[in-house]
């Protein structure tokens, strides 16, 4: 196993706990967005990581894809919060139960 | 190798630093800031992992598109807790122009010293971009055909979730829109 590997490994998984606490923690959910990116972009490094260990292209194959997906999320996720806003006046997300059953 | 082992741990702190950044600050908009150094420090991993086209989109979209969208929603909605203009925002085209020359003289640098650097050396073997192209029009075409029907689904949907008022009866969705408006401007 390359050091560079096992490196980028514990990168990722720093970046993905970062995430996962800050999605815990943030009541803004502009902010729990910003944090759902982070752990995309965690899931993104080890996919190249894998990737380069393995000699294969495929990785960046699939971090295009996650992009793809991430660029779609942000812009459709925003488009709601600015729904919301506006009627709502706020975007504090533990606070928008609306649909909570 | 030495070399390297001081780049990754740079590249490292500055990695985990901005996260820890994007995590502790209150204020959005340095919250945001933070998120861009942690992508453009990733953008750095993808080069020296060999992934250069995926560095490149790195910056493009993430660093430049998505976090651009971030910002832009987060001054739309005005959600900064204060409004104290620091010292060195109150003059903006000295602030600008400082910023400006120093980029000028780092890139100066970075070509002059990657011209001295690349001399006598031959050419590094980049197949990676091919290889990725092959793959995508080969093995994952159907996958990528599909990237392009979410893209204009996320476009309609981001169209329809922005709008403002009922296309068909006129209807606003916001009933105290005018209020809303006095209040912010």
């Amino acid at each position: 196993m390359e050091p560079t590997f096992l490196y980028s490994l514990i990168l990722s998984a720093t970046l993905f706990t970062i995430g996962i606490v800050g999605v815990m923690w943030k009541r803004n959910a502009i902010s729990l967005f910003m944090n759902v990116e982070l752990m995309l972009n965690a899931a993104n490094l080890a996919f190249v990581a894998f990737s380069r260990e393995f000699g294969l292209m495929q990785g960046g194959a699939l971090v295009l894809f996650i992009m793809t997906v991430a660029a779609a999320e942000a812009g459709v996720g925003l488009a709601i919060f600015i729904a919301i806003y506006r009627s709502r006046r706020h975007i504090r997300a533990d606070e928008i139960d609306l649909l909570r059953g | 190798m030495g070399a390297d082992i001081l780049i990754y741990a740079i590249l490292y702190l500055i990695t985990v630093g901005g996260a820890l950044g994007v995590l502790f600050n209150k204020d959005t908009v340095k919250s945001a800031m933070c998120l861009i150094l942690v992508m453009i420090a990733l953008a750095g991993h993808y080069l020296y992992l060999g992934q250069e086209f995926v560095f490149a989109i790195q910056i493009i979209v993430y660093a430049g598109a998505i976090m651009v969208l971030f910002l832009f929603v987060i001054m739309l909605l005005n959600m900064r807790e204060r409004e104290v203009t620091p010292w060195y925002l109150r003059n903006p085209r000295f602030v600008g122009g400082v910023f400006a020359l120093t980029f000028f003289f780092l890139l100066a640098i970075g070509i002059n010293t990657f011209g001295s650097v690349s001399q006598g050396r031959a050419p590094a073997p980049a197949p990676s971009i091919s290889e990725l192209a092959t793959l995508l029009t080969t093995k994952y075409s159907l996958p990528f055909l599909l990237t392009s029907i979410l893209l204009l689904v996320a476009v309609i949907g981001a169209v329809v979730m922005g709008r403002r008022s009922d296309p068909e009866t006129g209807e606003e969705y916001l009933a105290d829109e005018e209020e809303f408006l006095q209040e912010q401007f």
